[in-house]
């Protein structure tokens, strides 16, 4: 009884692994297919089932002819994401502390009221505000600039790192706050000295996600920028055209999506330590 | 020069954590707030730091009104009773931390913080990380971290309570030494066993619900207890306490227990009283009250004794490890000389006089 | 406690960010839903509710709904009860168990439409993998994106295989946080497997498994770049979510006026609705808890 029970759950893990990698292994292979692979049919193995080639992986380094230039939006993306995210990290945290530590009254709107409107703006769906951001941008043309998308972003992550940031810090003990206001530490200064070196990990986390959230981003960024700014998403759909062939496709979607295997693997350490139990409310 | 505090109140949901609380603590002398939990010890203590805002009242020191100083504004130390200290900071970096706020210059930074750390025996870990210290030696660190400062007022909450005992008895004595030397401070040590308060040999003030029940010299307070609330809290077994009756021939407790009138209950005028006696001053001796035993706790080296006789229930403190069997017959000694009086609404009558 | 001004400085830069950003667009939305805004007469007039009129009548709208109820709560039931079963799996006595958490992470952290793109090319009707699969189990080819019912379904694959993961993780953090006692108090009685999850596990994980529920929820009731690379809304209107159609009167047509009455009544209904299921939701498992 017991040996079935374990062979059928390993073989129930292995059936889910098989399932997660399938994707990235099929665009593996088909970025090194050519015409002959992918017309007949589906094919797995290289060399036994079709030739291998390079030039999907070449494709990435120049435009034009079903190729793509992936560099710019690769930096572009890097810029706008890094930028947002910190942005929205320093604000979303300093928020934070103010909405663990401190009450706040403005007529009958008290601390959870305002921590759920910072959080509650998760739920509004990207459509809604496309439009008057697009306007918005356009009112300040800023349309497809770098500096346009980092204030729409920023405006999207911040809510992110409040809710990371407010269950992080109610888990720091006021004492700590207070041992350190008695040794003539400011509010800020206890922020600063105090709380904020002891929360190296709901940083890490919050950040983590932000980064996630930002770079993950289509909708915003392909209503808000065309020509001049293009971030990864974006310019990868805009392959996704009958023109542009498989093999460069598959090779420009496994290099976008590679840097974000590897934090995967930093955030599990981080959520294994058990960080995110108690931001579920 | 003295912190006086005028009807300090504090209400959270409807409790009263201070109901108008007013003393007057000396400089350089050393008070012990004892009482129950939720007392109000922390409450008071907390207000005296200024990390709790009173809903009325006043607290000034040395004249000054302290209600606009902001904490970090303020000289005021505070020992809590889980080890708090700065996770992040060697425990050098964690005692000079208040004085760097101060922005002292590094010799001098360096010179207190090495004379407090031999003072609280820290010297051989001050590069250590507070995170790898044991109990005790974390609450060394919150000790030192507080007197490096000489703040004008030193306030510990229950420092101890959470160190094992022998570790407890240690660091008590350690320090009676430390505050023997400090003369500029006020300091207030808050508590939960009476007898601490005892061994320090301290001012006492007696909390419960919020209020102030009594003030005064530890000894002093315990045997004149001024209301039976401070009896039964002042005393470690708790007091017990009978209500009786008093006569031109000898006091009644219960409806059959007779004893003559003691010399220090002379004056009383005869009617009904509460009557208290420590459970230690009873013994098993004859003649005695005839008592059927319903409890024999065992505590280490030492016998509670519940004891009931009709409707008179009490407790014996023994010494040694005593077995009677629940539903025994004992006969309990009580010396009627040892018996407090108290007015049948609780205020202190007569006590008697220490031999 | 003093320090008041300390206490505003700390929250008002992220508040008036985040009012300036956020809360005038939907006061501006709502203003403008009451316009005509065009390609053709751009600028703010007044038409009154006209635009509401309009999409009171529009069946395409209310059909969008329906078509998303399914897909999100589809969607999110399959990921919940495969996010539980692999976190029970995991959860103790398996070796590599750190491995397979990170790899049953990634689909989550990958970019949604670029994933997307990929599986677009496996669901290709002749040459995809997955009808390689389907011929391989002795079917015939399916036609995937071009059957509206294996096209919604084919989004919800996509959508399993990307979120999953969500629920395998909060699920798992909440597993482990379980406290031991109950699960010794069952093995002592005596119960099974089985009976231990029903009685014990399921239970004391609901507040956890009510809150993944709802947060998946909410970010599957928005659901739009895998609808626009795999199917665009099709065939025909067959997976065209609310989302996808305000989008495509929006900014594909530029009807901004009547995309604003819509956006505005998507997010009243979306708010309203998700509400309504937190609280059954809540009573629920609440329910089952007691009982159990």
């Amino acid at each position: 009884m017991n040996a079935l029970y374990r062979i059928l759950k390993y073989a129930a893990i292995l059936l889910w692994s098989a399932f997660v990698i399938a994707p990235f292994l099929w665009a593996l292979t088909t970025s090194f297919k050519t015409a002959n692979g992918i017309t007949g049919g589906p094919t797995y193995i290289p060399w036994l089932q079709y030739r291998p080639s390079l030039q999907g992986w070449r494709d990435l380094f120049h435009s034009g002819g079903g190729g793509i230039q992936i560099a710019g939006p690769y930096l572009s993306s890097l810029i706008v994401t890094i930028s947002a995210s910190l942005v929205s990290l320093v604000l979303g945290t300093l928020a934070a502390y103010g909405l663990s530590r401190f009450t706040y009254r403005a007529g009958f709107v008290r601390n959870a009221d305002i921590t759920f409107f910072f959080i509650s703006q998760r739920i509004m769906p990207p459509v809604v505000l496309a439009i008057p951001f697009f306007l918005m941008l356009q009112f300040l043309h800023l349309l497809d600039t770098k500096i346009g998308l980092i204030i729409v972003y920023i405006a999207l992550l911040m809510p992110i790192a409040v809710w990371v940031m407010v269950d992080f810090f109610n888990t720091v003990p006021r004492e700590l706050d207070q041992s350190a206001m008695l040794d003539g530490c400011s509010p800020f200064e206890t922020f600063w000295r105090v709380v904020l070196p002891n929360s190296k990990p709901g940083l890490v986390v919050a950040g983590l996600f932000c980064l996630i959230f930002g770079w993950n981003d289509f909708f915003f960024a392909f209503t808000l920028t065309f020509t001049q700014t293009q971030l990864l998403p974006v310019a990868i759909v805009s392959l996704n055209s009958s023109v542009t062939p498989w093999w460069s496709l598959s090779a420009a979607a496994l290099v976008s999506v590679a840097p974000l295997i590897a934090v995967a693997f930093v955030l599990e350490r981080y959520l294994s330590r058990g960080s995110l139990a108690g931001t579920i409310k | 020069m003295s912190l006086i505090v005028t009807e300090l109140s504090r209400r959270v949901d409807g409790v009263a954590h201070l109901d108008g609380v007013s003393c007057v603590l000396e400089r350089g002398r050393f008070y012990v707030v004892a009482g129950q939990t939720l007392s109000g010890k922390t409450s008071l203590l907390h207000a005296l730091a200024g990390l709790e805002t009173p809903d009325a009242g006043k607290i000034s020191l040395d004249g000054k009104d302290l209600a606009e100083m902001p904490v970090w504004a303020r000289s005021v130390s505070l020992v809590y009773q889980q080890f708090i200290n700065y996770p992040h900071l060697t425990v050098y970096e964690n005692i000079a931390f208040p004085l760097r706020r101060r922005h002292l210059v590094a010799t001098e930074v360096e010179r207190m913080v090495h004379e407090i750390a031999a003072t609280v025996g820290l010297t051989p870990l001050l590069l250590r990380m507070p995170g790898t210290l044991s109990g005790g030696q974390q609450q060394r660190v919150a000790l030192a971290r507080s007197l490096v400062k000489g703040s004008d007022l030193l306030l510990l909450d229950e420092p101890l309570v959470n160190l094992d005992y022998k570790l407890r008895e240690q660091l008590r004595e350690e320090f009676l030494n430390i505050f023997a030397k400090q003369s500029h401070s006020i300091l207030v040590y808050a508590t939960t066993d009476p007898l601490e308060a005892l061994l320090f040999d301290a001012d006492v003030l007696v909390m419960h619900e919020g209020r102030l029940l009594q003030v005064g010299a530890a000894q002093h307070v315990y045997a004149h207890p001024a209301t039976t609330t401070v009896a039964r809290i002042f005393s470690d077994p708790p007091m017990n306490l009978l209500s009786g009756h008093l006569d031109a021939t000898g006091l009644r407790l219960a409806d059959d227990v007779r004893l003559p009138r003691s010399g220090h209950l002379g004056d009383l005028p005869p009617g009904p009283y509460i009557f208290g006696f420590r459970p230690g001053d009873v013994g098993l001796a004859s003649p005695g009250i005839s008592s059927e035993v319903e409890l024999a706790e065992i505590s280490g080296s030492e016998t509670f004794l519940h004891l009931r006789h009709e409707t008179m229930r009490f407790v014996a403190h023994l010494s040694g490890v005593r077995t009677h069997a629940p539903g025994e017959n004992v006969e309990a000694f009580l010396d009627g000389a040892k018996l407090f009086a108290f007015t049948p609404d609780g205020k202190l009558a007569a006590a008697p006089s220490r031999v | 406690m003093s320090g008041d001004r300390s206490k505003m400085l700390f929250i008002s830069p992220g508040l008036i960010v985040l009012v300036a950003i956020i809360l005038f667009p939907l006061l501006f939305t709502i203003r403008v839903s009451f316009s005509d805004w065009d390609v053709a007469r751009p600028g703010l007039d007044w038409i009154g509710a006209t635009n509401y009129l309009r999409l009171a009548h529009d069946a395409r709208f209310w059909e969008s709904f329906g078509r998303l109820a399914l897909m999100a709560v589809g969607s999110v039931l399959l990921q919940y009860l495969l996010g539980f079963g692999l976190a029970l799996l995991v959860w103790r006595e398996v070796r590599a168990r750190r491995f397979f958490r990170v790899l049953f992470l990634i689909p989550m952290m990958t970019t949604p439409v670029i994933m997307a793109v990929i599986w677009r090319t496996m669901f290709h009707e002749s040459l995809g993998p997955v009808n390689d699969l389907v011929r391989l189990l002795g079917f015939a080819p399916l036609p995937w994106l071009s059957q509206s019912g294996l096209a919604m379904t084919s989004i919800i694959i996509v959508e399993v295989w990307q979120w999953t993961p969500f629920m395998f993780l909060m699920l798992l953090a909440g597993l482990m946080s379980l406290p031991r006692e109950p699960f010794l108090a069952a093995a002592i009685d005596g119960a099974g497997p089985v009976r231990t999850f029903l009685r014990v596990t399921f239970p004391m994980m609901a507040p956890i498994s009510i809150g993944a529920i709802i947060i998946r929820l909410i970010e599957a009731s928005k659901i739009l770049d895998s609808v626009y690379v795999i199917t665009s809304g099709g065939p025909g209107t067959a997976t065209e979510t609310s989302s996808y159609y305000i989008f495509i009167r929006g900014l594909r047509d530029f009807q901004v006026g009547y995309a604003a009455a819509l956006s505005f009544t998507y997010l009243v209904i979306m708010a309203i609705s998700l509400t309504i299921i937190a609280k059954v939701l809540a009573r629920v498992m609440l329910v089952r808890d007691h009982a159990a």
